[in-house]
Parts: structure tokens; sequence; C-alpha cells
């Protein structure tokens, strides 16, 4: 008789997991052994990494799909529920816009409605429907957000005005959140060598861009914090102080 | 600033390989290259008041040495896991050696396990631009394995020597990879002279790594740096601003403290800070927090050696390095001291060579 396979210890839902820096952290919290849950729009990419995961890791799930609906969101808690927990929830997806940048005035409002979807609208639907996995775990929520969130760089609006308004989302969160357990936080990767950063600088060359791995001793020193001491926190992954806020 | 600005000679014999006290010695019994404005004087360790003034803050690292090498078996049979950096005592950087006297970097893969007394340990990944150093987990809370089984971090040119060799004066809190060595000659004796001459003392705690890094990319401002667990207290960051108001100077004892006021320092003086840093002090990025530097002396290429040009310029530090060599300073943990000074007076400014 088959034995039923045992739930982890710790729990990891990472989005945007095909590809970039949500392949690199996954890998990192599986070595560590957490379980993993892994979505992405991509199937074919994201089985990919599951594989890779499972030498580390007895407990990975793959859900393909899209962070913006609804019932995709659904099946992916769903499998979470099964684990009975989240400890660590990274809201990784992000939608870059059209590529090339568009300057803002000749921006569509339906590409800027899509990129406030999977940016701002997405992340704060998953972390409530994963509020009560999250308080169980007395979790962490991680919502990857950028320079461009202040930079007010040409072309980056759109994108930009996202991530602003998601880190205000993140800040916001943690001051509500506070006295339940859950923690949040947000964290600017810094520039990389990813698809994403190709996408931003279309025919260019990016090779003096450190590969996604370059955060990972910031997420060794993250993951090792008390979530509720870094709570409503704004880190940059490359920088040279990562500082507990007072 | 060029790697290769950083290279210079100073034969084998320069190197201390016992403590003093093995040989009967005081540990103040050490000689003192006082590297001034305007120019170098030689002097014994126990003259160091003489180069401070009433109003100075020597600033000293609290951190104490833990026994971080641990002999590890594994595919390549027995070699040494050096810790590195507690991030959770079950997640650390370390670095594999074939033994104290050689390192790696090893043939081993991500994944691999070691094992270290009843604990089996994960080497997880390579840390990025220092391929020497892994990230690795453990099945058991290292803190334990370490306190039975492990030795004191050494290397090829001295023996480990009993704990108690690895503690300074101002020891309290364990978790240094390597022995913060500079306050190693501060004996009671030194620390009651530098009170009567109205030098206060203040605190600081950065667990410092394996040895400092050797540069391995061509410019030495490339070179990737790891995070050092450190705090810097509301009063140690008052005391350093009341000094420099009062138009005292500041001097760190040792570099892990140049680290961690460096990291707490902003332009409205130095603050209260707790965190990891990889803060890398050199000559574009200045020193801000401190107007002076008891250290030792320090190997050819390394991040030490860089953080010296940031108070002397690389001129500065060739010429001294020179003097050292030629005067015959021993080099190394249980070697000499060195006192750089960069002001008489005020607050820190580059330093004209000599």
């Amino acid at each position: 008789m088959a034995v039923p396979p045992r739930h982890p210890e710790k729990v990891a839902l990472v989005t945007g997991a095909s590809r970039g820096l949500g392949r690199v952290l996954a890998r990192f919290l599986a070595e560590q052994g957490y379980g993993l849950l892994l979505t992405a729009r991509g199937e074919v990419g994201l089985r990919e990494v599951a594989e890779e995961l499972r030498p580390f890791t007895s407990n990975v799930a793959s859900i393909a799909g899209d962070v913006t609906d609804a019932g995709h969101r659904d099946r992916v808690l769903e499998a979470a529920r099964a684990w009975r927990r989240i400890d660590v929830l990274v809201n990784n997806a992000s939608e870059l816009g059209p590529s090339p940048l568009p300057p803002l005035e000749a921006a569509s409002r339906d590409d800027f409605v899509r990129v406030l979807e999977v940016n701002v609208l997405a992340p704060l639907a998953l972390i409530r429907e994963a509020l009560p996995l999250l308080r169980i775990s007395k979790g962490l929520v991680v919502n990857i957000t950028s320079d461009a969130a202040i930079g007010g760089y040409p072309g980056w609006g759109l994108y930009g005005a996202s991530k602003a308004a998601l880190d205000l989302v993140s800040k916001t969160l943690a001051a509500e959140l506070k006295d339940r357990g859950v923690s949040i936080v947000s964290v600017d990767p810094g520039d990389m060598r990813t698809k994403m950063h190709q996408d931003a600088y279309l025919g260019q060359d990016i090779s003096d861009r450190p590969p996604p791995d370059v955060t990972l001793p910031f997420w060794a020193w993250l993951l090792s914090q008390p979530p509720k001491a870094v709570s409503g926190g704004r880190f940059q992954a490359q920088a040279s102080l990562w500082e507990v806020p007072a | 600033m060029r790697r290769a600005d950083l290279v210079f000679e100073r034969p084998e014999n320069l190197f201390a390989r016992v403590p003093p006290e093995a040989r009967g010695r005081d540990r103040d019994d050490v000689r003192l290259l006082v590297t001034l404005p305007d120019g170098h004087r030689d002097a014994r360790f126990e003259d160091l008041p003489q180069f401070l003034r009433a109003g100075d803050l020597l600033v000293v690292n609290e951190s104490a040495a833990i026994p971080a090498s641990l002999s590890a078996r594994g595919r390549l049979g027995t070699i040494l896991l050096n810790l590195s950096t507690r991030f959770r005592s079950d997640l650390w950087i370390a670095e594999p050696r074939w033994s104290a006297g050689k390192p790696g970097p090893l043939p081993v893969e991500p994944g691999e396990d070691l094992r270290i007394g009843t604990a089996t340990v994960r080497l997880l990944s390579q840390y990025p631009g220092i391929p020497r150093l892994w990230f690795v987990s453990s099945n058991r809370p290292l803190d334990g394995i370490v306190a039975e089984r492990g030795q004191p971090i050494h290397y090829g040119y001295t023996d480990a020597w009993p704990m108690e060799v690895y503690r300074t004066l101002f020891s309290r809190v364990p978790g240094s990879a390597e022995m913060p060595s500079a306050a190693r000659p501060i004996t009671p004796r030194i620390r009651g002279l530098l009170e009567e001459a109205g030098v206060r003392i203040a605190p600081v705690l950065l667990h410092t790594g394996v040895s400092s890094l050797e540069i391995e990319s061509e410019t030495v401002e490339a070179q990737a740096m790891y995070p050092e667990p450190f705090s810097v207290s509301a009063e140690t960051a008052r005391a350093v601003n009341r000094a420099h108001a009062s138009g005292g100077r500041v001097i760190a004892i040792g570099t892990t403290v140049v680290r961690a006021l460096e990291s707490a320092w902003t332009p409205a003086g130095v603050r209260p800070c707790v965190g990891f840093t990889r803060l890398f002090v050199h000559p574009d990025r200045g020193i801000h927090a401190v107007d002076g530097l008891l250290t030792g002396f320090h190997d050819p290429v390394t991040s030490h050696l860089a953080l010296l040009t940031a108070f002397l310029g690389i001129d500065g530090v060739r010429s001294v390095y020179a003097a050292a060599v030629r005067s015959g300073y021993l080099w190394h943990e249980f070697g000499d001291s060195h006192l750089i000074l960069t002001s008489h007076l005020g607050p820190a400014g580059p330093m004209d060579p000599t």
C-alpha cells in the first residue's frame, strides 16, 4: 500500500517561477527543504523547473496559469490547503507592458489595465485568498518591486506606477496585518540578466547585468529573519546593507 | 583601483606563527608602527596612549571567535568545512577546504552531503562571485556541533591554539569565524593607561567571516563581498557623534569596526543600525565615520588591504608596507600592530604619501 506523502514542514508559493528570478528563488527554497508550489503561465518552462527541483525536495507542485485568473488562483491555493500552510508567498510574476517600452503619452489604456491587473490586483487578491494559510504559519509575503517604482525613468511609466502601487499595498497591509501574525515586505531585486530585462532593453547587450543568483545572499538573510522583524520594510537585494527596520 | 596595485612581497620569516604569550611574554609585548600625516614612528604597543589624547574614542568589536573549523566526511574523503557567516543555526556560508594549509576550491557539486558528527550538512549553491564559498544547510543546528567538535580556524602558517588565545579583553558575544584580532594586545594594563589618558572606549558588534577576501576581479571595486551580521547601538552612535562634535577622534580598533561604523554612517552622522553588511570600504567610497585605525599587517591583494588604501591612498599603503617589511614588523593575527591616524586634529581626510 502506498504511504501517503508526508506534508512538508515549510511551504513556499512562488509565482512567475518558470524562469529568471522566480526560478532561482524557487530552487534556493527547495534546496533548503521547503515544499514548493510553483506557478507561471508557461507550462513547459514550469514543468522543467519542477523537474529541476525534485532532487532537492520531495514536495513540488506546479500549476500553470495566469495569476489574474481567479479560477487559477483557487487551484493553486487548493494545493496549498492540502499542505495546510504557506510560510512564504512570493509575488514575483510581473507584467512589463509593451516592448519596446512606450512613453506614457503613447501607452494604451488596455496595456495599463493589464499591467495593473498582474502587478497590483493579482498579488493583492492572492494575499487575501492565502491569508488563512499565512496566518497558520505566521508567514511572510514577499512582493517583488523595482527601482522603477521611484525612478520616473522614461518608458517605465506603466510598470513603475504599478510597482509604486504595489509598494504601498505592501506597506499598508504590513500595518493592517501586524496583529494577525502575517508579515509583508517589498523587495527590489535590482537589474539582472533576465528575459524581462531584455524585453525592456530590446536589442541591447545586457550581458553586464548579473544573473539572478546574485540575489541569493539577500534571500538567505531575509528568510532567516523573524518575519515580524522585517515586516513593512522595503529592501534592495543587491545593496551592501540589509537593515532590520528600527 | 587595479588588483595589481595591491600586490607586494614580504618574506615568510615575517609571519608571526605563535602568540607572544606562548613564549612567556605579555600580549602587549609587540611592536607598534604608527603612521601619522607627517610620517612613520616605530614604537612599542604600550606607547599607544602617547599617540592619543583626552576626548579620543576607541571603538572595539565585542564579537568573540567561535571554533568554526569542522572536520567533515564526504565523497572527497575527510575535508575541512570552515563556517563563515551564520544566517540561522541551520543555514550558513562556509568554505570547504582540503585542510588548514590547503585551500579550495574543491570539486564539489550542489546537493552534495557532508557528515559532521551526527549532522548532515548539504552544499546548496556557490556564493555568487566568490566560488570558494558555499551556502550550506544542516539537518541539525550547527551551533551545538561547533561547540562539541569545532577547532579555531587557522591557516598553514600557525597551529590551532586554545580558544582563549583568540579572545580579547572585549570579546563578549560569540559569533566570529575568525578572531577580530586588533584588540588582542590591549591588556588590562594598557586599558588602564588609556583610561588615565582620558581616552574612552565604546563597543560595536560585527561577526567577521573567514579571512580577508583575496580580490579576484581585475578592478578592486568589482570584487563581490559576503555579508556579515553587525549592530551599532544608540549609545555607541551617540558617543561617536559626540566625540566628533567636540573635536575628538574616533579610532576603530580593527577593520571590522571600520566596516560596522561606516555601514551605520549617514551624512548626518552615525546612527543606530542592526543588520547584515557587505560594505566594501575602498578609496572611491572613502572613510567618513572614523579618523584612525588600529590594525595588524595584512596580506597582499586582500579586501582589508584595500580598506587601508581608503585611509592612506595606494601610494601611502605601499610606502608604509615597504617600511614595515624593511623594519621587520610581523604579519598576521599574532603579529605586530599598526596605528593609522589620518589627522592630528579633526576629522579624517586623505593623507599625503610619506
